[in-house]
């Protein structure tokens, strides 16, 4: 800082009613200043002796982070199931074909296959053939 | 031997109650330094937010987050860094203040009847007149003399205000005051002659 002999008159003149102004603010002011010193200060003893609630959004961060690259990293997630299938089991869709299916008759709605095996003079399905 | 063994054990002794200070002791000391501190800051800091927002509540508002963030974040650093540190945040809390500011502005400026800054306050007209103190005349001049000289410092930059009010009104050196503001040391000194020169032009020498 400048000493006081290198101040220049507009440096000292400011500085003055700065300080006036300062020294001139109302008792409400005060008040509310002297109240939030008093949160800050217990702000530095609520940190000390909680020292771990310091690392707590850190924490949090990681938690979040880990749960989504495990969640990202999860198998079976918009992959083909029959991927993972044991091996010689069926197709996912000849089983729901079966399963909604209650009457599995394959020449009653295709004809073209019922036609095809009287060509070939196999027995159709249902044994008439 | 056995009276050597126990001055070494009571050596040993001393060194560890040198080597491991009281954490409640410590606690306390860093209390005292902070409050100590804040309480010598605390007016001036007001006073350097309301200039700047020109609004008593968001002036206290944003000194309160500054002492708060400065106690939460940096309340076990050394004291000597705190001056600097907490000039940092407390302009930090301006900018972000003027900013919203800004944004509210452009968002309620466009609805018709939209309220400015000051419709929210009944107009007292005795609200803003200074307290009647022992030498009113002389309080009356001070008050329309600092009138001006904020009014000077709101018409320069934002870095020429900021040198100004760090350099010649809170007393900061070159070296804080480039801490503070985050900058070289040589633009501090650039801002403030810049800053100093406009306002002696615009205020005179001693107004």
């Amino acid at each position: 800082m400048n000493t006081d002999e290198r101040w220049t008159g507009t440096e000292r003149r400011s500085r003055e009613l700065f300080d006036a102004s300062v020294e001139g603010l109302d008792a409400e002011t005060r008040s509310r200043l002297n109240r939030a010193r008093q949160a800050a200060v217990a702000e530095v003893e609520r940190a000390h002796r909680n020292p771990w609630r310091m690392w707590l959004p850190a924490a949090a961060a990681a938690s979040v982070a880990l749960v989504a690259v495990v969640l990202w990293r999860m198998p079976g997630d918009g992959t083909d199931p029959s991927a993972h299938a044991p091996e010689g089991a069926p197709a996912a869709e000849v089983v729901e074909m079966l399963a909604t299916s209650g009457d599995f008759d394959v020449t009653s709605e295709d004809p073209g296959f019922y036609t095809w095996l009287a060509d070939r003079g196999l027995p159709a399905a249902n044994g008439t053939g | 031997m056995i009276g050597s063994a126990s001055l070494v054990f009571a050596t040993l002794a001393r060194l560890a109650d040198v080597d491991a200070p009281d954490p409640e002791k410590t606690l306390l000391d860093s209390a005292t330094s902070l409050e100590k501190f804040l309480a010598g800051v605390e007016r001036r800091a007001f006073r350097i937010a309301q200039m700047a927002v020109r609004d008593r509540d968001d002036a206290l508002d944003i000194v309160q987050g500054a002492m708060l963030r400065l106690a939460r974040n940096y309340g076990q650093r050394p004291s000597a860094e705190w001056k600097p540190l907490f000039y940092r945040i407390l302009y930090n809390g301006i900018r972000d203040c003027q900013r919203r500011r800004t944004v509210r502005s452009r968002i309620f400026g466009f609805l018709p009847g939209s309220f400015s800054e000051d419709d929210d306050v009944p107009g007292d007209p005795f609200e803003r007149v200074a307290d009647p103190g022992p030498d009113p005349v002389r309080q009356l001049m001070a008050g329309e003399a600092m009138q001006r000289l904020e009014a000077a410092l709101a018409r320069l930059p934002t870095r020429q205000q900021q040198v100004f009010v760090l350099r010649c009104l809170e007393g900061l050196d070159v070296a804080e005051t480039a801490a503070a503001m985050g900058c070289a040391e040589g633009s501090v000194k650039t801002h403030y002659f810049r800053a100093l020169q406009t306002l002696r032009a615009k205020l005179g020498e001693v107004w």
